[in-house]
């Protein structure tokens, strides 16, 4: 096939080589023409993403066109030959379809079954054909690794559940609420944390946010940044009855909220659902205010579990999408392999047809002797040898290129043939 | 005759939906629930045609009989979900209401092509209204106890903290809420406005509006209990796991009542 596929990822490299390579092979890099600068290389293509940076390319000469592509990344990079050894690896063939397929399936990810990757693999395939780097095997290919992406996607379950605290917070309320849209959240302490799933929260639709914190100029900075409406630390009470998802996380030692307060606010906003969501240790709302009707109380470590068991679940489906990389990996494979095999049959067909012509056409003096049925019988006749002798042969080949890696046959039928 | 048919037919489809909903429910996967509701919503079409065919040839709709009864009874059921569906997100609500329906079918095609013409007694645009009316206030609430059944199972995993594959694979409980709301909003009326109509009928044709038979003691029980949750779930905010709790209680007493009253209903008042 002479694929081959070079690169460093987050398995292999530290950040500081990543961030190196990627600023000289991201958006304002080297153009995926310059690739085709190496004499070897027919067809190439460059993905660069914050965890990964991989060149793919098809060449005439495996090995002399891997120690150049290196030479290639190592230029861009500013790396020496020794640090890059230890970070970059080389798959060939059959490895480099498995790992294209394995990265845009998002197998390979940090956080695997992350979505943003197929997006990745799609602008970098842009850039490429944008360049005109790409011909008929990379084409195949990269659409090909698409199909298998698709198929992981929506076949497994491993892009379906949250691996993120902030991101499990916000499905459950989405489980709770249905749709996030023009709901209202209290964030209780202007933490880090806070702020996160205030943002994810945000990306939902969540309508307004109210922030309360013991700094009342924090909570005002955070106010101005989410356009959300600060509220003095000991006045969130009241607030309570018009609020549906309440994120606290303050350093205070004991319980902020209070059963009491949940139950008041409760009756106050008639008895419409509220989700507390405790991310602060130690804990700021007393785990019996859970315990109230239509109140859902979870806590940082609540969390943490539904982050687990989603992991969990993700590393099951992975099994099943690897099999699914591995089954589009074997089509893509047939699909190569009968590519090469399709010319074969065609030249041995047109050097045998060949030589039937003319051997016919020597005789014409002597054939002229029969009438015009026998010749077209003769013909036949001949016509009908060569088929059955290039019959077993042709069905060999096409076999062949079904079961086999390399093809000898092909090889042998050409030197033999000499087609 | 092409009434039976299509009732048959349209049987045939609600029990292929139910099916590929219990199939969604046990994978807990969403996509053959998209197909089953396609498929409940081509069984409503072909059962809204059974009634059509049903109701052309006696130049007016018939509705005195059991089969009927629990045939407009299925429908409005279907016809509520599909609706309360494209309002919200809750397909997999599907897989509890398509059951019913194929049950209520089933029961119903028992009766089928029992007798068209009613006693002239029961023929008459007032005895129409009131059973439509009524089987479809009724079928609201069955809707709104299969949403209560869902939402209890919902909020049990989420307040265990066991929000899994069956969690993420339920309706949220906001959407299963609004359904109780809606289903009791629409069920109340419809029903009192079917009492009154059976009532005036009941007036011209026995001569008094009331006659405490068993089966107008169990429609008035059941208005008062369906009454009283629209009641408290409006003034007082009976909502989320308290409106689920009676939605569903309520209909399951009722339902037990129903069974054990059923030998006793009088003549008078009797499906024909």
């Amino acid at each position: 096939m002479r694929l081959v596929l070079l690169g460093m990822s987050h398995w292999t490299a530290p950040v500081e080589i990543r961030e190196r390579l990627q600023l000289a092979c991201g958006e304002g890099g080297p153009a995926p023409a310059e690739l085709l600068g190496i004499p070897e290389v027919r067809e190439g293509l460059i993905l660069s993403t914050c965890n990964r940076v991989e060149v793919l390319a098809r060449v005439a000469d495996g090995e002399t066109a891997v120690e150049r592509l290196k030479t290639f990344i190592y230029r861009q990079g500013n790396l020496d030959a020794a640090e890059l050894a230890r970070c970059l690896y080389v798959h060939r063939d059959r490895d480099a379809v498995r790992h294209l397929f394995r990265v845009a399936a998002s197998l390979d990810s940090l956080v695997m079954g992350e979505p943003q990757i197929l997006g990745q693999v799609k602008e970098a395939y842009r850039r490429a054909a944008d360049h005109r780097t790409t011909g008929v095997l990379l084409n195949r290919l990269v659409h090909h690794a698409f199909r298998a992406a698709k198929r992981v996607r929506t076949e497994t379950g491993i892009a379906g559940n949250a691996v993120s605290v902030s991101y499990a917070a916000v499905e459950l309320a989405k489980k709770i609420f249905g749709g996030l849209h023009g709901k209202t959240i209290l964030l209780i302490g202007a933490g880090e944390m806070s702020e996160l799933a205030a943002r994810h929260l945000l990306r939902q639709g969540v309508g307004r946010i109210l922030i309360a914190n013991r700094t009342i100029a924090r909570a005002e900075a955070m106010a101005a940044e989410f356009q959300g409406t600060a509220v003095p630390f000991d006045r969130f009470p009241e607030t309570l009855p018009e609020v549906d998802i309440v994120i606290a996380s303050t350093g205070a030692p004991g319980y902020v909220v209070t059963p009491e307060m949940v139950s008041a606010a409760l009756r106050r906003r008639r008895n419409r659902l509220l989700f507390l969501i405790d991310i602060a240790v130690p804990r700021d709302i007393d785990p019996a205010a859970g315990e109230i009707d239509n109140v859902f109380l979870y806590n940082i470590d609540h969390l943490q579990e539904v982050v687990d068991t989603n992991r969990e679940t993700r590393r099951a489906e992975a099994e099943k999408a690897e099999g699914i990389v591995a089954e589009e990996v074997a089509a893509f494979e047939a699909w190569f392999n009968a590519l090469a095999v399709v010319p074969t049959i065609v030249a041995l067909r047109g050097k045998m047809e060949g030589i039937v012509r003319g051997e016919l056409e020597k005789s014409a003096h002597w054939l002229a002797g029969f009438s015009e049925e026998e010749r077209a019988r003769i013909e036949g006749i001949v016509d009908a040898v060569v088929n059955k002798i290039l019959h077993d042969p042709i069905t060999g080949l096409k076999e062949e290129s079904l079961e086999k890696d390399e093809l000898p046959y092909v090889a042998a039928v050409r030197r033999l043939f000499r087609l | 005759m092409t009434g039976i048919i299509l009732f048959k037919t349209a049987l045939i489809v609600y029990f292929a939906a139910a099916c590929i909903y219990g199939v969604s429910l046990w994978g807990k996967r969403v996509f053959p629930a998209r197909l089953a509701a396609g498929l409940l919503f081509a069984a409503l079409a072909v059962h809204t045609l059974s009634f059509v065919a049903r109701w052309f040839p006696a130049g007016e709709p018939t509705v005195i009989g059991l089969y009927d009864a629990l045939s407009i009874f299925a429908w409005v059921m279907a016809a509520v979900y599909l609706l309360l569906q494209v309002k919200t997100k809750t397909r997999v609500l599907g897989a509890f209401i398509s059951p019913v329906v194929c049950l209520l079918m089933v029961v119903a095609s028992i009766g089928l092509g029992g007798n068209v013409s009613a006693p002239p007694m029961l023929r008459g645009f007032l005895v129409t209204v009131h059973v439509i009316l009524s089987v479809a206030g009724e079928a609201l609430f069955a809707v709104a106890s299969c949403a209560g059944l869902m939402y209890l199972i919902q909020d049990g995993l989420i307040r265990g903290k066991r929000s899994g594959k069956l969690s993420r694979f339920l309706p949220s409980l906001g959407d299963l809420d609004r359904i109780n709301h809606l289903c009791l909003l629409w069920g109340v009326p419809l029903l009192t406005l079917g009492g009154l109509a059976g009532s005036f009928w009941a007036r011209i044709v026995w001569g008094s509006h009331w006659q405490w038979d068993p089966k107008q003691t169990w429609t008035l029980l059941a208005w008062a209990c369906y009454a009283f949750l629209l009641h408290q779930r409006l003034a007082i905010g009976w909502r989320g796991r308290t409106a689920a709790r009676w939605s569903l209680a309520v209909f399951v007493i009722l339902l037990v009542l129903l069974m054990a009253a059923m030998p006793f209903f009088g003549t008078l008042h009797r499906f024909v």
